[in-house]
C-alpha cells in the first residue's frame, strides 16, 4: 500500500512538473497530474471522480464569485472612489488615521470574497495612488498592497482555506470570526505601519485632482446600503432562523449587488460588468475545480492518505518550527490546493494532540495567503506589483519589502497554533 | 498555397484558440455524459428488499407525517408485530449512508427477524436522499456488493449529508431548532444534527420531525440509531445512551464485553445538540440508545479508497497512524469487515432488546431468528440475506 500510494503520488509530482515546464498553467497542471494519477491507480476512465471532484468546493466558488460581482458593482457605480475621496478630503493632515482607513479599505473586499487577487483589483490602485501622494515609495506600496491584500484574503467572514479545511476535516466553519479578525487586522497594521509611516505629507489637490471623480449623486448611504443590506440578510438568519428562509449567501451576495445596481446615480453594464468579473476570475475559479478534483483523485489513489499520514506522524515541534515557511510554500506551489492537503491531517493532529483546532486553523490560514507571492504561481504578488505601476526587480525589490511584515504575520500565526488553547477565548459564534 | 497559408498570423492565432475552446468543450462533454449516466444510475438505483417471515406491514414515512410523502426521504418503514402484547422498539439504519454496516444490520432485521412479544419496527435508509449521492472530494465507491450463498446483492453507498439536489444552498450557519445552537452549515442536512426536527423545516429537518411523529404514533418505548464511526474520532465501539436509556446500555455493554466482544457505554452529552441520543430523549421522553461501530473507510489517513476498504477494513495507513497512538479503537492486519461490523450491531440490538425486557417485563420486546456477532464473523453478512429472485413478489419491495 506504501509502495502503491508512493508510486502514484510520484506520478502525479512527475506530470504536474513536467506539465508546468511545458508552459500549461497551473490549473491544467493540476488537473493532468490528478487524472494521470486515477489512471495509473488503475481507473482507466476516471469521468466520474473528475466531475464529482470538481464540484467539491462548488458553493465556494459561488460565494466568490457573488461577492466579487457585488464589489466591482461598487466599484463602477463609484461608491469605491466615493470612500477613498472622503477619507482623503476628512484626514490628510492626520497620517495615523488615513493609514488605520487605507488599511480598512484594503481589507474590505478580500474580507467578503476570501481572495487577495479582489482585493487589488477593485481598490488596490485607487489606495495605491494615494499610498504614493504620502510620499512612499512604489516598491513599498506594491508590498502593502500584496500584504493588506494577503490579510484581506484570510480576514472574516469568508477565508477560503480555513472554509476548505474546516470542510474536510468535518469541523464547522463556526467561530473564527474573532480569531481570524484579530490576527489579520494585527498583520494589516503592521504591514501598513512599517512600511507607510516614513512618508510625506499628502498633497490633498493632486490626490483629488488625479483620483477618479464619483458620479454626481454618490453619497454615504448609497455605498453603506447594500453592506447593511447584506449585514442584515446574515443578521437575519441568526436571529430569527426558524422565520427566515434559507437563501445561502451567494444569494445574500446577489441581492447586495442588486440594491448597488439600483442605488447607483449612473446605468451600471451589468451584463458587461458579470462577464468581466467571471473572465476576470477565472483562473481562480479553475484553481478551486481543479483542486477538488486532485483532492478527489489523490483520495481515491491513497496518495492523500499518504500525505496525511506523513504529516501526523512528524514530530509536532518540527512541525511547529516549519509551518512559517512550508504553508507559504505550498501555498505558492498549490495555491489553495495547499489547504485540503496539509491542512486537513494538520487540523486532525493539532485536534489529537489537544490544542483548540479552530485557533490552530485561524493561523495556519494567516500564514497561507503570504505564499501568494511566491514562485511558480506569484499570483497575487504580481497583481500587487503591476496595479500599482512597480517596475523594480520583483524578487530584490517588492518581495524583499515584504519580508519583515510577513515574518511578523508568520510569526502571529504560529503563536495562534503554538498556544492555541490559551487563545481559545476568542472563539465566538 | 493551403488555405491556412493565406491567414495572417493573428486569424491563424484565433483560429488555433477556436480550435482548443471546441477540442476543450468536447472532451468536458464526454466526461459530463458519461460521469452523468453513473450519477443517474446511482441516484436512481433501487435496492431490492426480501420481506423475512417477521414483517407484517410496510409503510412509508410519510404515513405518519403528510409533507413527507412521495419525497425522497419518504423511506420505507417495515413493522414486526408479533401479536402479542409487549413493547415496540424502533431501530433505524442509514442515518448516514456512508456508514454500509448500519443499513446492512437493519437489513437483517428486516429479512430475519422474528419477534415473539412485542413489536419491531425498522428503517433501512432513515435519511434515502443521503444514500443518493457520494461525497466530493473523497471517492467513495458509488455501489458495494456483498457475496451470498446464491449470488451477489448490490447496495447504493452513500454520504453522511443529505444529496444537495434535495437540500440546497445551506444556510450561513445552520441554528438547530430548537436549541437555537449553531452549527455547521452543511450540518442542517445532517439526520444526526436535526433531531428532533420541525414540520416547517428543510428536508433533513422535516425528515426527523417525521420520525418523531411515528414514534408517537406508534407509540414506541425504545429507539436505536445504528452508526459507524472512523478509527481517529473518540466516540467509537460504544453505545452512547440518552439517561433514560442508561440503566439499559450500561447492563448491555458490561454483557455484550463478558460474552462477545469489548463495547463501552457513554451518556449523551447534555449540551450538544441535534443528536439522536439526546433530542428524542428530551423531546418524547423515548428513551435512545446510538451504536457506534469501527469504520476504517472513514479514517482521513486511510489509503486507497474504494469497496474493498469499505468492506473489509484493512488499511496499512490505518493501522501505521494507531502503532503512533494516534487511533480511539485497536487495527491489526484482519482489519474491521463488513461481518464484524454487522455482526456487532446485531448483537448490540438484541442485547439491548434482552435487557429491556429484563427490566420492563410489561412492555418486553423479543427478537429471535437474527445472527448474532460470532455467527456473521464465521458465515458472513451475506449468508443471512435472502435472494429477491425467489422470493414471492408480493414478498420484495425497493429502496
Amino acid at each position: 500500500m506504501f509502495i502503491h500510494a508512493g508510486i502514484i503520488l510520484g506520478v502525479m509530482v512527475v506530470v504536474f512538473v513536467a506539465a508546468t515546464l511545458l508552459k500549461v498553467s497551473i490549473e491544467l497542471s493540476m488537473l493532468i497530474a490528478a487524472v494521470a494519477g486515477a489512471i495509473a491507480h488503475g481507473v482507466a476512465f476516471p469521468a466520474r471522480h473528475v466531475v464529482e471532484g470538481a464540484f467539491t468546493y462548488f458553493d465556494v466558488t459561488l460565494i466568490f464569485i457573488t461577492a466579487t460581482l457585488f464589489m466591482n458593482l461598487l466599484k463602477e457605480a463609484g461608491g469605491v472612489s466615493y470612500i477613498v475621496r472622503a477619507i482623503i478630503s476628512r484626514f490628510y493632515r492626520n497620517r495615523v488615521v488615513l493609514l488605520l482607513l487605507l488599511t480598512f479599505i484594503l481589507l474590505v473586499p478580500g474580507a467578503l470574497t476570501g481572495a487577495g487577487s479582489v482585493t487589488v483589483l477593485i481598490v488596490g490602485a485607487m489606495v495605491g495612488n494615494v499610498l504614493t501622494y504620502m510620499g512612499i515609495s512604489k516598491d513599498r506600496v506594491a508590498a502593502i498592497v500584496f500584504l493588506c491584500a494577503a490579510m484581506s484574503a484570510a480576514a472574516p467572514p469568508i477565508n477560503l482555506w480555513a472554509m476548505m479545511t474546516a470542510a474536510g476535516s468535518n469541523m464547522p466553519y463556526v467561530g473564527f470570526t474573532l480569531p481570524l479578525a484579530v490576527i489579520t487586522i494585527l498583520g494589516a497594521l503592521f504591514a501598513m505601519f512599517y512600511l507607510g509611516w516614513k512618508g510625506t505629507p499628502i498633497s490633498v489637490e493632486r490626490a483629488l485632482a488625479e483620483l477618479p471623480e464619483p458620479p454626481k449623486g454618490m453619497n454615504g448611504f448609497k455605498v453603506a446600503a447594500p453592506f447593511v443590506i447584506f449585514l442584515g440578510l446574515v443578521l437575519a438568519g441568526r436571529v430569527f432562523p426558524f422565520a427566515m428562509p434559507v437563501i445561502g449567501l451567494p444569494l445574500a451576495f446577489l441581492i447586495s449587488a442588486g440594491v448597488t445596481v439600483l442605488l447607483s446615480p449612473k446605468r451600471l453594464p451589468i451584463f458587461k460588468i458579470s462577464c468581466e468579473t467571471v473572465e476576470n476570475l477565472l483562473p481562480l475559479i479553475g484553481t478551486l475545480t481543479v483542486v477538488g478534483i486532485l483532492v478527489q483523485s489523490m483520495a481515491l489513489t491513497g496518495a492523500r492518505g499518504l500525505i496525511s499520514l506523513s504529516v501526523v506522524t512528524m514530530p509536532i515541534l518540527v512541525i511547529f518550527a516549519t509551518l512559517f515557511l512550508v504553508l507559504p510554500i505550498s501555498e505558492g506551489v498549490l495555491q489553495y490546493g495547499a489547504a485540503p492537503l496539509l491542512g486537513v491531517p494538520l487540523i486532525f493532529l493539532f485536534n489529537m494532540k489537544g490544542l483548540d483546532p479552530i485557533i490552530a486553523l485561524a493561523g495556519m490560514a494567516t500564514i497561507w495567503p503570504l505564499g501568494d507571492a511566491l514562485p511558480p504561481t506569484t499570483l497575487v504578488g504580481r497583481a500587487a506589483v503591476m496595479t500599482v505601476g512597480y517596475d523594480g526587480p520583483y524578487y530584490q525589490g517588492f518581495l524583499k519589502r515584504c519580508i519583515v511584515p510577513a515574518l511578523f504575520i508568520a510569526a502571529l500565526g504560529t503563536v495562534y497554533v503554538v498556544f492555541s488553547n490559551a487563545l481559545s477565548f476568542l472563539v465566538a459564534g | 498555397m493551403s488555405p491556412k497559408r493565406d491567414m495572417s498570423p493573428k486569424r491563424q492565432e484565433t483560429s488555433k484558440i477556436l480550435t482548443s475552446k471546441i477540442l476543450a468543450v468536447v472532451v468536458w462533454l464526454a466526461v459530463m455524459v458519461v460521469a452523468g449516466i453513473q450519477f443517474y444510475q446511482h441516484r436512481n438505483f433501487k435496492e431490492p428488499v426480501v420481506l423475512g417471515p417477521g414483517v407484517t406491514q410496510v409503510k412509508t414515512l410519510g404515513d405518519y407525517f403528510p409533507e413527507i410523502k412521495g419525497t425522497v426521504n419518504d423511506c420505507n418503514i417495515y413493522i414486526l408485530d408479533s401479536g402479542q402484547p409487549g413493547g415496540t422498539f424502533f431501530v433505524v439504519g442509514g442515518t448516514h449512508p456512508e456508514e454500509p454496516g448500519a443499513s446492512l444490520s437493519a437489513l437483517h432485521l428486516v429479512e430475519n427477524a422474528r419477534v415473539t412479544q412485542g413489536r419491531l419496527i425498522v428503517a433501512i435508509h432513515a435519511n434515502r436522499s443521503a444514500s443518493t449521492v457520494t461525497r466530493p472530494g473523497e471517492a467513495y465507491p458509488q455501489f458495494y456488493h456483498i457475496p451470498t450463498e446464491w449470488g451477489v446483492r448490490k447496495f447504493r453507498m452513500g454520504d453522511r449529508w443529505s444529496n444537495p439536489l434535495d437540500s440546497w444552498p445551506d444556510p450561513e450557519v445552520y441554528v438547530h431548532y430548537p436549541s437555537r445552537q449553531m452549527l455547521a452549515y452543511m450540518d442542517v442536512r445532517n439526520l444526526n444534527r436535526t433531531w428532533p426536527g420541525r414540520p416547517g423545516g428543510l428536508i433533513t429537518e422535516k425528515t426527523c420531525y417525521a420520525l418523531i411523529q411515528l414514534m408517537k404514533q406508534e407509540k414506541v418505548d425504545a429507539f436505536i440509531d445504528l452508526h459507524e464511526a472512523e478509527l481517529e474520532y473518540s466516540v467509537i465501539s460504544t453505545i452512547v445512551a440518552h439517561q433514560t436509556a442508561a440503566p439499559v446500555a450500561a447492563m448491555a455493554s458490561m454483557t455484550l464485553t463478558a460474552e462477545e466482544f469489548p463495547i463501552g457505554m457513554e451518556f449523551s452529552p447534555a449540551s450538544l445538540h441535534g443528536l439522536s441520543h439526546r433530542e428524542v430523549g428530551d423531546a418524547i421522553g423515548v428513551p435512545t440508545f446510538e451504536l457506534e461501530a469501527p469504520e476504517p473507510f472513514l479514517d482521513r489517513v486511510r489509503g486507497a479508497t474504494g469497496e474493498y476498504l469499505l468492506l473489509t477494513g484493512k488499511d496499512e495507513f490505518v493501522m501505521k497512524a494507531g502503532e503512533h497512538g494516534l487511533l480511539y479503537e485497536k487495527i491489526d492486519e484482519n482489519g474491521w469487515p463488513i461481518d464484524v461490523r454487522v455482526g456487532r450491531h446485531n448483537s448490540t440490538i438484541l442485547k439491548i432488546a434482552e435487557v429491556w425486557s429484563q427490566v420492563n417485563p410489561d412492555r418486553a420486546v423479543v427478537i429471535e431468528n437474527v445472527p448474532r456477532y460470532a455467527e456473521v464473523k464465521e458465515k458472513g453478512v451475506g449468508y443471512y440475506l435472502l435472494n429477491p429472485a425467489e422470493a414471492p413478489k408480493d414478498r420484495v419491495v425497493y429502496e
